[in-house]
């Protein structure tokens, strides 16, 4: 464990700059917190999550997948060099775990992995919560973590490039150690966790009627934030622009709130109403991941209930749905 | 990676967010957390916003008409063409034989310069923009009525009311933002009132859901105020003390009992009863509306109804109340304020009034200025027809798809003896240019936008435009150069927004080191001036409010046995407009790949029409073909069809009705004959 001063961190993070393109929780002009360049606004590690995926590092909204020049296919090019990227919560880290897996499972997603190979992930955690309040640690699940003890960041490393790129900070005056905080954590119950496996019981026990899910739909608007700020949302569009001396191909985040992601090409959509699309979004991570990768593909981190505009984000539909069918 | 923070390019809501590059390329979208309307959501047609500008069908070079086909030309070849031109036709033909159209897409200061350049430069006031197609009867009946053509208050106050009146506008697929708040808001407890024959989405939520007949609103108004006057439930010290005229008004709704508008409307009685006693016995009431208001050859009649329910029932200048027009485009309230009209020039000072065009003279150092009214865009196609217009300029305006009567307005564009269109495509007007000159989007410049509250925020430059591109405002100041004017030399469009804080009170605090980061809302006299988020506090701009009673007036086309259904057009959530940029968003195109109409249940069967099946649509101006969407979002006997799209495009069918005192045309009710395509 090292130990790293808040007036230390621009140095720390200039140093980094040198060998790893940096992202990290940024202050932007008008209050808003992103994971972002260094020079995008002055850091701001304190706040909780921050707004967007923060796997968007690896990957983007938006990015080519090749292009075709003549004949002749190239890829996207890897980075200059390789990503370090600050601002994982423990939650968000186990999104990352999540889609690793998705994108590694069956066809390697070659796109995904050039970005995500060689690259360093640094979790955030401690006293550093929205408010200041205990975010617990992580303890793992990434190459190292930044706690917060009140007054500096204790810096733990987990992985060999952890400890290269700690390797430089001073060590703490007396021996310590957070994992007294996890295990502190770890033995409260986490409320919303018991609600989502709540809300997931009911879901696959079939006891959540369709007016319900009609109830939800009505109050959609379809702007997709709730895919668009989902760390395990990996849903994707393809588009082609050709140009006369071009085809590039590209690949754009996708949602399954809209109704042309499951038209069929004779126009009939399985999906073709907002309630069905609506329970289609709940009923994907609560019960359709658990069958698949044994476990509930959200993680609280909290994004879909602050971007959507109608209050109707993962934990608030769980909660109704728990209020009145639980 | 860098962020920039700016305006959403698509609707008035004004949501503003961070557009993210990456080596000189958009990757994508991040909300504004803080903004006062986004607050950290945006529609999914502001998630996408950075998906068109790097389209490889963006314009790069300037095009020039060579033995009938466009080719590429040099800066100095086609803006030299253009000022030649222009001026030739006016040697020739006089000075009000050009005519600008200016773009509700540019910026304030673009639409300043573009008004100041028709007006300073070439001595005309024909100068018009897009708003006469959407709020032109808003800025004529508010200003009558109020003496300010824009929403009383800001959206914030959707979370402060008690009752909502949304009539004519589809509020969450049109203002997608304004829209969820009034569902945060019903699911609070607000009542809400849907005055629209179409099952929008807040019609699922409304507490009442009139489906009147098109064109009825006059009559559903003057119900609900007999209703109101009737039951005492008119707030009269707020007429008594902030009001004028109030007699004619009730002697004009008097005969409006409930029957006899239901008669006009189509519903039941009770119905307009019930809003009426909904509405008035609120503590805290406001009215939300739009295009279904003022889209009509009575649409100021409409606008002055509505100002008058919420004058009656004293719903004007507090928290939580007021008359609330939603602006459409994401600049439509700064093209107005900026003048970009034939008879005002910026902050609605009008022409004709001699003090104020020799203050504009003054300040532009030109010995004159025009002082007749100009021509409004709706009439511009019939005076060329005529031959008074010969050439036509236009900003970043597609009116091949969105003036009515499409067939007369391609047979007008064809015939001028000079087009010019500056745009970031080529859409289906540009194709028919003389001159066409590459704009940058708003991704590539610096500017301000209004929103719909009257609150003017920052656009930023993220990335570089395409090829030669260049930013309206650069383009439009070297004609005036080339033109001979040295008034019109900026460094940059901050510069512009002084000059137009110098001459214009309702934005005479406004300045760019004061907009950050998310705006004033005018007026704001001056620099010390902290804006104003709700108009008409202790007085009405014009002093007292003024009753203006609407006699009823049918729509010009109705229903007959050639043409027997009504046909009413808009907007869908996922295209804009002409569907130049979102056309050429994937996701967005996806959604609604093609043209359509909606037909009830009932009438589909009734023509042996299904789901899908091509439809021929005719009118007495033409016919298109289209796909059928069988949907109980219409009644029966009305059609509703959107206007986006080039193939099957809706303006084939609509009807250039205009009104008498705005010259908005009738989009919204025309007669239509539909058939099955065998």
């Amino acid at each position: 464990m090292k130990i790293l001063h808040p007036a230390q961190l621009n140095n720390f993070i200039e140093r980094l700059a040198k060998a790893w393109e940096v992202r990290l929780p940024v202050l932007l002009p008008d209050g808003t917190r992103v994971i972002g360049s260094p020079g995008d606004g002055p850091p701001a590690l304190h706040g909780g999550a921050v707004m967007g995926k923060p796997t968007s590092a690896f990957f983007p909204h938006h990015g080519t997948l090749f292009t075709s020049d003549g004949g002749k296919l190239e890829g996207p090019q890897n980075p200059d060099l390789p990503l370090f990227v600050l601002g994982f919560t423990p939650r968000d880290l186990a999104c990352l775990r999540f889609i690793d897996r998705f994108f590694a499972d069956g066809l390697c997603d070659d796109v995904y992995f050039r970005r995500r190979n060689n690259a360093l992930v640094a979790g955030l955690s401690g006293l550093c919560g929205p408010g200041g309040i205990m975010i617990p640690p992580a303890g793992g699940g990434c190459d190292l973590e930044f706690f917060c003890d009140g007054s500096c960041w204790l810096v733990i490393p987990y992985s060999d490039g952890g400890r290269e790129v700690s390797a430089g900070l001073s060590d703490p005056a007396l021996p310590t150690s957070v994992e007294l905080f996890r295990q502190a954590a770890l033995s409260q119950p986490d409320e919303q966790e018991e609600l989502l496996r709540r809300a997931s019981e009911l879901l696959r026990a079939d006891r959540v009627p369709d007016h319900f899910w009609a109830e939800i739909g009505d109050r959609c608007i379809a702007c997709t934030g709730c895919n668009l700020a989902c760390p395990t949302c990996t849903c994707f569009g393809v588009q082609d622009w050709r140009s006369a001396q071009k085809t590039e191909r590209s690949r754009m985040w996708d949602s399954c709130q809209l109704d042309g992601f499951m038209r069929e090409a004779s126009g009939h959509n399985p999906l073709g109403s907002e309630a069905l699309r609506s329970r289609r979004r709940i009923h994907h991570k609560l019960a359709a991941d658990p069958e698949k990768w044994g476990e509930i593909s959200c993680f609280l981190c909290g994004r879909c209930d602050a971007v959507c505009p109608t209050g109707i984000g993962m934990v608030a539909v769980a909660r109704e749905m728990v209020a009145r069918f639980g | 990676m860098k962020r920039t923070l700016t305006v959403c390019p698509y609707c008035g809501t004004g949501c503003m967010f961070y557009l993210v590059s990456d080596g000189g390329k958009l990757v994508g979208v991040e909300p504004s957390v803080t903004h006062p309307v986004s607050r950290g959501g945006l529609c999914v047609k502001g998630w996408n916003a950075f998906a068109f500008v790097h389209h490889p069908e963006r314009l790069t070079t300037p095009l020039v008409r060579r033995d009938g086909v466009l080719q590429p030309a040099s800066w100095d070849e086609a803006l030299d063409l253009v000022v030649t031109g222009l001026q030739a036709v006016q040697e020739k033909h006089g000075s009000d034989a050009v005519m600008f159209a200016s773009s509700a897409k540019a910026t304030n200061e673009e639409n300043y310069l573009l008004m100041k350049l028709a007006r300073a430069v070439f001595g005309t006031n024909n100068i018009d923009h897009c708003a006469r197609l959407c709020h032109s009867s808003t800025v004529t009946g508010l200003a009558e009525t109020f003496g300010s053509g824009a929403m009383t208050n800001s959206i914030s106050c959707i979370d402060e009311t008690d009752v909502i009146l949304v009539i004519g506008s589809n509020t969450t697929e049109q203002h997608p933002l304004i829209g969820s708040r009034i569902l945060n808001a019903v699911q609070n407890g607000t009542g809400l009132i849907v005055a629209d024959n179409r099952r929008i989405r807040l019609a699922r939520h409304a507490a009442l859901h009139l489906r009147h007949k098109n064109g009825s609103d006059v009559a559903l108004l003057n119900g609900i105020m007999h209703v109101i006057i009737a039951e005492g439930l008119v707030d009269e010290e707020f007429v008594a003390t902030r009001t004028e005229n109030y007699a004619a008004q009730a002697a004009a709704v008097a005969e409006w009992t409930p029957e006899k508008a239901a008669a006009a409307t189509g519903l039941e009685a009770g119905e307009i009863v019930a809003a009426a006693r909904l509405f008035a016995g609120a503590k805290r009431a406001m009215i939300l509306y739009s295009m279904g208001i003022t889209q009509h050859s009575h649409g100021v009649d409409n606008v002055r109804c509505v100002a008058a329910l919420a004058m009656l029932t004293g719903n004007v200048g507090r928290p939580g109340t007021g008359v609330n027009p939603l602006r459409g485009q994401n600049n439509v309230q700064g093209g107005c304020d900026m003048g970009a009209l034939p008879d005002l020039y910026s902050g609605y000072q009008k022409v004709a009034d001699p003090l104020v065009r020799d203050r504009f003279a003054r300040a532009w150092g030109v010995p004159s200025l025009p002082a007749a009214p100009g021509l409004p865009l709706t009439r511009a196609m019939n005076a060329a027809s005529e031959g008074r217009l010969q050439a036509l300029f236009v900003m970043g305006e597609n009116p091949m798809l969105s003036d009515p009567d499409q067939g007369h307005a391609r047979k007008v564009l064809e015939g001028l003896e000079l087009l010019v269109v500056q745009d970031i495509f080529l859409t289906e007007t540009a194709a028919l240019a003389d001159i066409v000159l590459p704009a940058a989007c708003y991704a590539e410049k610096e500017g301000t936008f209004t929103n719909t509250e009257r609150r003017v925020q920052r656009a930023r430059k993220a990335v570089e435009s395409p090829g030669t591109a260049r930013a309206d405002w650069e383009i439009i100041c070297d004609i005036a150069l080339r033109a001979g004017y040295r008034g019109m030399c900026y460094h940059d469009p901050r510069e512009v927004m002084d000059e137009i804080a110098s001459l214009t009170p309702l934005y005479g605090g406004i300045a760019y080191d004061r907009l950050d980061p998310h705006g004033l809302q005018w007026p704001c006299p001056d620099r010390n001036h902290p804006g104003t988020p709700l108009l008409h506090l202790e007085h009405f701009t014009r002093g007292l409010g003024h009753f203006s009673p609407a006699r009823y007036r049918l729509p010009a086309e109705l229903p007959d046995d050639r043409y027997p259904f009504v046909l009413t057009t808009g907007r869908t959530y996922f295209h804009w407009h002409t569907g130049s940029m979102t056309r050429r968003s994937h996701l967005l195109d996806r959604e609604e790949p093609r043209s359509f109409i909606e037909i009830h249940p009932d009438d589909a069967a009734r023509l042996g029409v299904r789901d899908h099946d091509r439809l021929q649509v005719a009118s007495r101006r033409g016919e298109v073909q289209t796909e059928a969407r069988v949907t109980t979002m219409v009644v029966p006997g009305v059609l509703f069809m959107p206007f986006h799209f080039a193939e099957g495009a809706a303006n084939a069918l609509t009807n250039n009705a205009l009104d008498p005192e705005s010259s908005i045309p009738e989009f919204k009710v025309c007669a239509v004959r539909v058939e099955r395509v065998p």
